[in-house]
């Protein structure tokens, strides 16, 4: 009987697991190398001006997907005004609530002359000026709901004591280091195929060692995960050896997340030579498989958590 | 609510009762008798029977995470849906330990076990699972007066409740099998 099975959400809830996680990435890798010496005055570089747009982008399609994901979608207003501080959802929609807005300012200062001066948006320009001239502020606010936004999905699915693979400390933490990784990998992606002139190659081979870095830590929490679910023992640790061997899931565990998204990335940046490992095509192939990696961890343990409940 | 193992007979005369009282849709179930054979270390054979609805925990997994408040326990300590409040974000459904929830075919918002809140409760009568029972498994009453029913049973009668180690505190307890384990 359908009401009996345990896969409650599916895989529109994922996929927007995977763009918030995105959008959060997108704008702290764009904020952190616009603080680095030499990127904080216009013209932007093109890794900047990528994380502006992705971010609005992302967390929009990602509200929307949620929002037509309700089984009430018409209804999904009364979540903007009734609130339970206890749920994890709730601290959500008020993060969502603060990051929309900061990061479609940061987009409208990095694009002010496109979008307000050059642009149909010329009422903007006064707001596009404040968000310039308070940058630092507002990059910092931004910086702290990002990693907000990166982190909450994963203490959404972690607060539920109904899934052993999903209800443990370190999801959370794993989440937003894949968030930030697929973030990092999307601003590559869109800044060098559409920003090519503007976005700077230091820039470019920083970021993509900063990922390979966030890749090893993902790495180790999926360690983490399972040995911690291991040493419980009982019910949670029969979910855990379930989740690891088990049907499709698990080959989409080892194949994709592991394998194709974690693995193959770290090994060819250190197999490649160094004159390949810095072309920009190899920089935009690299980043792609990290972001069907970090997709398909969502899809992963969203299912998988909710398939071996013990 | 107490559920008495040893005299259920799995006949699901409360699953009909329940359905014909609260007018489940024909595709969902507010309660079954889940009947489960059970082979004893001497070789007899027995059955198990778990009745699978709300148990009305006291720390409400469902409660806590509902975002709008709409998922919430009434005066009586009952576990109730406010069908106006709630979003369909069904983070209640998946937050269940006891899968005790599923989505109304017609208003698409959880629905759930209420002790026949609305109808039978207001009108001062039993549930219908438990006017029903043939053999009276079921037994149902106050657990705050010291003088109920349901506290003289509880009181006379070895009793467990379902995944008490994740501290829901049910307010539906199980009186084991006289023979064999207990699968908590």
């Amino acid at each position: 009987m359908e009401q009996y099975n345990t896969v409650v959400w599916h895989w529109p809830i994922a996929v927007y697991l995977f763009l918030a996680g995105l959008s959060a990435g997108a704008i702290i890798s764009a904020i952190v190398v616009k603080w680095m010496k030499g990127n904080d005055v216009s013209p932007w570089d093109g890794i900047i001006k990528a994380g502006a747009i992705l971010a609005p982008v992302t967390i929009g399609a990602g509200l929307c997907l949620l929002i037509f994901d309700l089984t009430r979608p018409l209804m999904f207003w009364k979540l903007l005004i009734h609130y339970n501080f206890g749920s994890v959802m709730t601290i959500g929609v008020l993060a969502l609530f603060a990051y929309m807005p900061v990061s479609i300012l940061f987009l409208l200062g990095v694009f002010k002359k496109e979008l307000a001066v050059d642009g149909p948006f010329k009422f903007l320009a006064p707001i596009a000026d404040l968000a310039l001239n308070y940058g630092k502020a507002l990059e910092a606010i931004t910086l702290v709901l990002a990693v907000g936004v990166g982190a909450y999905t994963g203490f959404l699915l972690s607060a539920m004591n109904s899934y052993p693979l999903l209800n443990t400390p370190v999801l959370p933490a794993l989440f937003l280091a894949s968030g930030v990784s697929a973030g990092i990998s999307a601003n590559l992606v869109v800044g060098l195929l559409f920003f090519t002139h503007s976005t700077k190659d230091a820039n470019v081979s920083y970021l993509h060692g900063l990922d390979v870095k966030v890749i090893f830590a993902e790495l180790f929490f999926i360690f983490i995960l399972f040995v911690g679910m291991m040493y419980q023992g009982g019910a949670t640790a029969h979910a855990g050896a379930a989740a690891l061997g088990t049907g499709g899931l698990s080959t989409l565990l080892w194949v994709g997340v592991i394998g194709l998204g974690l693995l193959l990335p770290i090994g060819l940046n250190f197999a490649l030579p160094h004159g390949v490992k810095h072309s920009h095509a190899f920089v935009i192939f690299n980043a792609l498989i990290v972001l069907v990696g970090v997709l398909a961890l969502r899809y992963y343990m969203l299912y998988a958590g909710q398939t071996f409940v013990g | 609510m107490v559920h008495d193992n040893n005299l259920c007979i799995g006949c699901q005369a409360c699953n009909v009762a329940c359905r014909s009282e609260n007018k489940i849709p024909d595709s969902v179930y507010r309660l079954q008798v889940w009947v489960k054979q059970e082979e004893y270390p001497n070789g007899s054979l027995g059955y198990e029977y778990h009745r699978q609805s709300c148990v009305h925990c006291e720390n409400t997994p469902c409660v806590s995470v509902c975002p709008t408040k709409a998922s919430h326990v009434n005066e009586d300590g009952i576990v109730l849906v406010d069908n106006d409040l709630c979003v369909g974000c069904l983070y209640c459904v998946a937050a269940c330990p006891y899968q005790a929830r599923y989505v109304h075919p017609v208003t698409k918002a959880p629905d759930k076990c209420t002790f026949c809140h609305e109808s039978r409760l207001s009108r001062g009568e039993e549930p219908a699972c438990v006017t029903v029972c043939p053999t009276e498994a079921l037994v149902f009453g106050d657990l705050l007066d010291p003088k109920s029913k349901i506290n003289k049973v509880l009181s006379e009668r070895v009793t467990y409740r379902q995944k008490e180690r994740l501290g829901t505190k049910p307010k539906m307890y199980i009186v084991p099998n006289h023979k064999g384990g207990i699968n908590s």
